[in-house]
């Protein structure tokens, strides 16, 4: 197992090499320029040159590369060149990492409490009505694009529903279910957040209800499930023990490939709500070809995401007997 | 002997998209205790349903035991509750299934499996369980028993683990054990070893064993008695010695004709039946072996046979097992 994961380590640097390159190739000779993004259209000519100059943007390709990795190495990311001019990125991405992070890990969350459960349920009635109404919500969220859940989610939680009730025969208003927030971000635990966080949670849910539908339907035909009814075992235990422990494997591995995710924002739920975390950043730099702040969040998505697939390999051994004894 | 179970007019069916499968149709048979029948016929034949539907083990839906009684020890198995019959799974009857390899879960040790059940029946505390799971794997001859106790079944091999299964199906000294086709996955030799091991147990234990197979060469050495199945139904039901000298069923005749044996004379004699078992689904109205049957006669096209003693403890299904005695012969 230590072998395994040196191995993995060792390769991090290497992909980080391919990565920052061609990241860094990208930038400097696709179209745009952040000077002149910086400058705007009309921008004198000569002064151009001088900014370029002065940032050291008119050296050659491996000189420029050269001195952004010596500089990495020392805990330089460099400076954004645009928005938020002369900045530092690595404080940039310090201020703003930790609420996208803290957004993102919510958003996971509350997706395995929910996707699980309602996975669970729909793979244990297989057929039946409640799981023909879990497998709508969830076929509805996967096709809706975030963009319309906003309006819909606020629909439903924001807005004062008038409902017929037969049984009391009369009109009840219900809601609003959540009170509107207006105003700054306060922080993940504020009640602005539970929209942004339900969003970005809709994603999660469907694909972990369906695995987990999926993955419950697979394992409850097996052979040992079969072994285990003829032991004379409760169902409750059959399920909780026998069929549940295979069925959330592959759960496993896909909430930690999904933590690669984290480091990533949202920028259209950012902007939203007002959220200042690092997907407005990466959104806003992509467009003022803001170089060092484009590269400094290309190696921070890849970096998780290696980090997350060592993490679920290492899970899975964890996890799964068969995998544990071969490594 | 007292009798153990007694299976009365059985019929379980599968409620498929192309339709309904009738797979158990009006099965009746007894079992005493401490004896061993032997469950014969081919592949489809309603052999392992037959038996899961006497643990009430059949996955509901799409299948429905339809009618029938399943009196064990007195009660009838169909119609207890569900505390009941679980009380009854794994404790008095205990079952073994044909794949070994996906019989065990794969992410529980041996011990867990073996000790989940004696923790249920019998009230042991884990310590216990454990103990008594290692006496069980040294008693299937699992050599290291100590050890290899906290196994993962994917450690074991084939052979080990239809001990363990074995092992398991054992651990609360059930008074019938239901082995469906335990060796068939298994090479040769293991073959024999497990045969060996459940006859010794069972010598031991004096429990009574349902042995399901689709060799009767397999079973000669184990049954007391042979039921043998066809689409569903019981068609010959006799002694281990009677059913192989004295066959009085053609489909019998046909499975004691593909059995290699020894004697060089009756090696030209190795022929496989013809012809395919009917559609479960479309069930002709007389015999369901007249496709395939050469002594057949117009009767048994619009007649379905039903279980009739041709000889002394020998029933049969066949209208013309008479002429089937004198002709066999050549
Ligand atoms: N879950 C199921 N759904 C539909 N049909 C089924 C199901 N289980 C069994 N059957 C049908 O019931 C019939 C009897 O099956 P069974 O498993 O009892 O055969 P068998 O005699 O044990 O054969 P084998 O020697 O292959 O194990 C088969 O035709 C099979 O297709
Ligand atoms: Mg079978």
């Amino acid at each position: 197992m230590g072998t395994f994961i040196l191995r993995r380590l060792l390769w991090l640097p290497v992909l980080l090499f391919f990565v920052s390159v061609i990241t860094f190739a990208l930038g400097l000779y696709g179209p745009g320029d952040p000077v002149q993004v910086m400058l705007g259209l009309h921008a004198n000519p000569e002064t151009v040159a001088r900014i370029r100059q002065e940032y050291g943007l008119d050296e050659p390709f491996y000189v420029q590369y050269v001195n952004y990795v010596k500089n990495v190495l020392q805990g330089n990311f460099g400076y954004s060149l645009v928005r938020y001019r002369d900045q530092p990125v690595g404080r940039l991405i310090a201020e703003h990492l930790p609420v996208t992070v803290q957004l993102n890990l919510c958003a996971i969350v509350v997706g395995i409490l929910i996707g699980v459960p309602l996975g669970l349920i729909a793979g244990l009635y297989r057929d039946r009505w409640i799981d023909l109404a879990v497998r709508a919500v969830v076929i509805a969220s996967i096709s809706l694009p975030i963009i319309l859940l906003n309006p819909v989610l606020s629909f439903i939680f924001f807005r004062e529903h008038i409902v017929f009730v037969p049984l009391l025969d009369r009109l009840v208003s219900i809601g609003p279910l959540l009170p509107q927030v207006a105003g700054r971000w306060e922080g993940v635990l504020s009640p602005k957040a539970i929209l942004p966080v339900l969003i970005e949670a809709t994603g999660v849910i469907a694909i972990l209800t369906r695995q987990m539908r999926a993955g419950m339907i697979e394992v409850l035909s097996e052979d040992y499930i079969r072994t285990a009814r003829a032991k004379g075992l409760r169902e409750r235990v059959v399920i909780v023990r026998h069929a549940m422990r295979n069925a959330l494997i592959p759960i496993v591995t896909l909430v930690g490939l999904m933590l690669g995710g984290l480091v990533a924002g949202s920028f259209l739920v950012e902007s939203w709500f007002d959220v200042p975390g690092v997907g407005r950043i990466a959104y806003e730099a992509l467009f003022a070809r803001d170089y060092y702040v484009i590269m400094a969040l290309t190696l921070l998505i890849a970096l998780a995401y290696v980090l997350a697939n060592l993490l679920v390999d290492l899970m899975y051994g964890f996890l799964d007997p068969r995998i544990r004894t071969m490594g | 002997m007292a009798t153990l179970l007694e299976v009365k007019e059985l019929r379980t069916e599968f409620h498929t998209q192309d339709g309904v499968v009738h797979a158990v149709n009006g099965v009746s048979f007894t079992l005493d205790e401490g004896e061993t029948l032997g469950l014969v016929g081919e592949s489809g034949c309603g052999k392992s349903v037959s038996m899961l539907s006497v643990m009430r083990l059949i996955p509901m839906p799409p299948g429905k035991i339809v009618s029938g009684q399943v009196l064990f020890q007195g009660r009838d198995l169909l119609r207890v509750d569900d505390e009941e019959i679980r009380s009854v799974r794994g404790n008095k009857i205990a079952m073994v299934f044909q794949d070994p390899m996906t019989s065990l879960n794969p992410v529980l040790t041996i011990n867990t499996q073996i000790s989940e059940a004696l923790e249920l029946h019998q009230g042991m505390t884990k310590e216990q369980a454990r103990k008594r799971s290692i006496e069980l794997l040294q008693m299937v001859g699992i050599p290291e028993a100590e050890r290899r106790v906290d196994d993962y079944p994917h450690q074991f091999s084939g052979g080990m683990r239809q001990r363990a299964m074995i092992a398991m199906a054992l651990s609360c000294s059930p008074q019938l054990l239901i082995a469906d086709e335990p060796t068939t996955a298994l090479d040769v030799t293991i073959q024999a070893q497990i045969i060996d091991i459940v006859k010794r147990l069972k010598r031991e234990l004096g429990m009574a064993v349902v042995w399901i197979t689709h060799d009767l060469g397999v079973i000669a050495g184990i049954a007391d008695r042979i039921n043998v199945m066809y689409a569903g139904f019981i068609v010959e039901s006799a002694h281990v010695k009677e059913i192989f000298a004295n066959p009085l069923h053609p489909y019998t005749l046909g499975l004691l004709g593909s059995i290699p044996r020894l004697d060089a004379a009756l090696k030209s004699k190795l022929t496989p039946i013809e012809g395919l078992p009917p559609d479960l689904i479309a069930l002709p109205k007389g015999c369901p072996f007249y496709d395939r049957c050469h002594y057949r006669t117009e009767r048994c096209e619009n007649e379905n046979p039903p279980l009739e003693l041709g000889a002394v403890r020998h029933s049969v299904a066949c209208w013309n097992w008479q002429d089937v005695r004198k002709l066999r012969k050549h």
